[in-house]
C-alpha cells in the first residue's frame, strides 16, 4: 500500500493530549478505503483527522474531536496556510504536506 | 420544495459554502495568495502582522491619555505606569508581546519628570538633542506584569508561577508581580498595596439572603483556610467561577493602584469579552455590563491620611481581535503558551456553557460573535448608579433589595433561627451585607442552584477548613477590601447612596451604627433655630 509522509504539529494546549509531545512524523496510507465496499479515495484532513484520533490521541477525544471534525475553537493550518482556504476537511494530502493543530480555547 | 433525504440522494445536499469571501488573494496587499481567513476576509502572512497591530492600537492608544479624545497623534502622555494583567493563556501572551513590541522594544526609556511633549512636524528631523520624539520613547515610564496563581483554590491543580515568570523574564523591561488568589483574605497582603490594615476579620452568614455579618476570631486561620471556607460554602458550581474571577480582577486592581498605575491591561479577546457579556448578563450583571468593555476603577478612600487617590483605566486592547487570530499571532511569533487550567467543574456552570455556545457560533458565523460585543457596547444604564458594591467596586444599581423582593418568593423560616455562636448582636439591629452589594454579587452569595451544593455533588471538590465545626458552618469569611470598607467609618457608604437610607447598619469600632429616617416633626425639631418666623 502506497503510504504519504507528513509532518503534524499541536500547539496551544493540545499537544497535552498527545503525548505532550508538539512535533511528530508520519506516515499514512495515501488511498484507503473508508468501508470495504468502495472504492479506495485520496487521503483528505478529514480521514487525518480520524488516523490522529485512533493512532496518536492518549486521553480525553471530546476535547480534539466533534461531530466528526476538529472541536470548534481548534484551527487547521496547511501548509502555514488557513485549511478554509484550502477545503477543510476535504483537502486532499499531498506528501510532505506540514498540518498544524491550534487550541484557541486555553484561556485568556 | 420537498424535504429529500441525504442518505439515499446524495443531491439533496446543499454545497457548503465557502468561508471566505471573493477570491483565495490578499484582500489588503492584492498579490499574495492568502493564508489566513479572518470573518470572510482573507489575508496574507505579510498583511496579518500589521493588520493585528493596528486593530490592538486602534483600541487602546485613544484610552491613553486621560482626555480620551485629546491629540493623540504624537504625544501619548498617560498619567501613571502600566500594569499588564497575565493569566498564561492564549490572549495575555499575545497582548504582552504585542505591548513590547510597539511600546517598549526599540524605544528609549522615557526621560523622568514632565509628560512628553509634542513636537512640530518640521522640526522632528535632525533636531539633536534639543528634541524628544515621542515615537522614540517609551509611552509608560515602568510596565509590570502581575499574575494571579488560582492553584491554591483547587486540590491537584498545578501551581504555573514559575513557568510564568519565565515568559515574563524573556521580556526585559517588565517586572513581574507574582500574587496567590488566597491574598484576597490575607491581611499582609492588603497592606503592601498600601491600604489601611484592619484591626479585625468579619464574617458573615450565607445562608440568610440578607447576609448579616459579624466580628469574627478567625484569625488563626490561614489566608488560603478562609478563601477555603470563602468557596466552599458558595450556593451554585457557577459562583466559583464567578468569585475567582471577582477576587482576581480585584487584586489586579488594588496592584494597579500601588504600583502607580493609571492603565491596566488585560488580553481579553473579542470571542473572550463575547463570552464573558453574555454570561456577566446570564448572572444579573445586566447593570455593569458596560463595565466588562471599558472600565475606570477609582478606589474608595484608603483610610490613610493625605493621600489622593488616583484611578484605573482598565483596557482590554484585543477586543477587536478574535481568538483565531491570536492563536494565529502567537504560532507565526513562536510564542510560548503556557495555558490556563480550567476550574474543576467549569463546564457545568454559566460561564463554561456560553463559553462552549459562543466558540461554536464563531466557528460557523464568525460576524455574530463581534455583534454581541458591538451591541453590550452601546448599553448603558437606565437609573444612575446608587453606589459602589463592596464586594466587586463596580457601580450598583438603586434599591436592589427591595426589587428583588418584589419578584422572588422568600421565606421568613431562615429569618427566625439565627445562626448559634453569633458573637455580637441581635437579628434585628444585625448590620448586613446585602445593602452594600449589586445584584451580580448579591445573586453569587445567595442565588442557589436548582441541584444540590457545588461541593457535595457535581462541581469542583473544594477542600473544608479546619473551622469547620457546627457553630460556624454558614460562617463565611470576607475579602480583604470588604472588611475595610465596612469598617471603616459608617457614613462611607452611606454618602454614596443615600437610597441606603434607613437599612444602613455600620460597625464602627465594634459597635452598631444605625440611620433611621425621621418624620416631618422630628426634622422641624431639629433645624426650628434657623427657621425663618413665617410671620415676618
Amino acid at each position: 500500500m502506497l503510504t504519504i509522509s507528513l509532518k503534524i504539529e499541536f500547539a496551544g494546549g493540545l499537544e497535552l493530549l498527545f503525548s505532550n509531545q508538539r512535533s511528530h512524523r508520519i506516515s499514512i496510507p495515501s488511498n484507503p478505503a473508508s468501508t470495504p465496499n468502495e472504492p479506495p479515495k485520496r487521503a483528505d484532513i478529514t480521514y487525518l483527522i480520524h488516523w490522529l484520533k485512533d493512532n496518536l490521541l492518549k486521553e480525553r477525544v471530546e476535547l480534539f474531536i466533534e461531530n466528526g471534525t476538529v472541536r470548534p475553537g481548534i484551527l487547521v493550518l496547511v501548509n502555514d496556510t488557513d485549511w478554509e482556504l484550502e477545503g477543510e476537511g476535504s483537502y486532499e494530502l499531498m506528501d510532505g504536506d506540514e498540518i498544524v493543530f491550534i487550541s484557541t480555547l486555553h484561556g485568556g | 420544495m420537498s424535504c429529500e433525504n441525504p442518505t439515499t440522494d446524495p443531491d439533496a445536499l446543499m454545497n457548503r459554502r465557502p468561508k471566505f469571501d471573493k477570491a483565495k488573494t490578499c484582500i489588503k496587499c492584492k498579490i499574495a495568495e492568502g493564508n489566513i481567513v479572518i470573518r470572510h476576509a482573507v489575508y496574507c502572512k505579510d498583511c496579518f502582522f500589521p493588520l493585528l497591530k493596528t486593530k490592538f492600537k486602534r483600541s487602546l492608544e485613544p484610552f491613553v491619555n486621560r482626555l480620551p479624545n485629546g491629540p493623540r497623534k504624537k504625544a501619548l502622555n498617560p498619567s501613571g505606569n502600566l500594569l499588564i494583567g497575565f493569566s498564561g493563556g492564549l490572549g495575555s501572551t499575545v497582548l504582552l508581546d504585542l505591548v513590547h513590541k510597539s511600546y517598549f522594544s526599540h524605544r528609549k526609556p522615557r526621560e523622568s519628570g514632565g509628560e512628553v511633549e509634542a513636537v512640530p512636524e518640521q522640526q522632528e528631523t535632525g533636531a539633536g538633542d534639543r528634541y524628544r520624539d515621542p515615537r522614540q520613547e517609551r509611552v509608560w515610564k515602568k510596565a509590570a506584569v502581575c499574575y494571579v496563581e488560582v492553584a491554591g483554590a483547587f486540590p491537584g491543580m498545578k501551581d504555573r508561577t514559575e513557568d510564568i515568570q519565565r515568559i515574563v523574564e524573556s521580556y526585559d523591561d517588565f517586572e513581574f508581580v507574582p500574587l496567590k488568589i488566597e491574598d484576597a483574605f490575607n491581611g499582609e497582603w492588603w497592606e503592601s498595596v498600601d491600604q489601611c490594615p484592619s484591626s479585625s476579620l468579619l464574617n458573615f452568614d450565607i445562608s440568610n439572603e440578607e447576609l448579616p455579618f459579624f466580628q469574627s476570631d478567625s484569625t488563626r486561620l490561614t489566608p488560603l483556610e478562609r478563601l477555603h471556607t470563602y468557596l466552599s460554602r458558595l450556593p451554585s458550581p457557577t459562583a466559583i467561577p464567578s468569585t475567582i474571577r471577582t477576587l482576581t480582577r480585584l487584586l489586579l486592581l488594588y496592584t494597579a493602584h500601588s504600583t502607580s498605575s493609571s492603565h491596566l491591561l488585560l488580553g481579553t479577546s473579542l470571542t473572550s469579552l463575547s463570552i464573558s457579556l453574555i454570561a456577566s448578563v446570564a448572572m444579573g450583571g445586566g447593570f455593569g455590563v458596560s463595565e466588562e468593555v471599558q472600565e475606570e476603577w477609582i478606589p474608595p478612600r484608603s483610610g490613610i491620611e493625605g493621600r489622593k487617590e488616583v484611578g484605573v483605566r482598565v483596557v482590554r486592547p484585543l477586543r477587536d481581535v478574535v481568538n483565531k487570530e491570536c492563536a494565529t499571532w502567537a504560532w507565526w511569533n513562536g510564542l510560548t503558551v503556557v495555558g490556563q487550567e480550567t476550574v474543576p467543574g467549569f463546564k457545568q456552570t454559566i460561564g463554561g456553557l456560553t463559553k462552549d455556545f459562543i466558540i461554536g457560533l464563531e466557528r460557523d458565523y464568525p460576524s455574530t460573535v463581534s455583534a454581541i460585543a458591538r451591541t453590550c457596547g452601546k448599553l448603558t444604564p437606565k437609573d444612575e448608579a446608587g453606589g459602589q458594591c463592596v464586594m466587586c467596586q463596580r457601580p450598583a444599581q438603586r434599591g436592589m433589595e427591595i426589587w428583588k423582593q418584589r419578584i422572588s418568593v422568600r421565606s421568613l423560616a431562615d429569618l427566625e433561627e439565627a445562626p448559634s455562636g453569633i458573637p455580637i448582636g441581635t437579628q434585628e439591629n444585625q448590620p448586613s451585607l446585602s445593602p452594600y452589594l449589586c445584584y451580580a454579587c448579591h445573586a453569587t452569595m445567595t442565588s442557589k442552584s436548582s441541584r444540590a451544593n457545588p461541593s457535595s455533588t457535581n462541581g469542583p471538590k473544594l477542600p473544608t477548613s479546619t473551622s469547620d465545626s457546627k457553630t460556624v458552618s454558614n460562617l463565611v469569611p470576607l475579602p480583604v477590601w470588604v472588611t475595610a470598607r465596612l469598617f471603616g467609618p459608617a457614613d462611607k457608604v452611606q454618602a454614596e447612596d443615600p437610597s441606603r437610607e434607613g437599612s444602613g447598619d455600620a460597625l464602627r469600632d465594634g459597635e452598631v451604627w444605625r440611620n433611621v429616617e425621621l418624620g416631618r416633626e422630628e426634622m422641624r425639631t431639629a433645624v426650628k433655630d434657623f427657621l425663618l418666623d413665617q410671620d415676618e
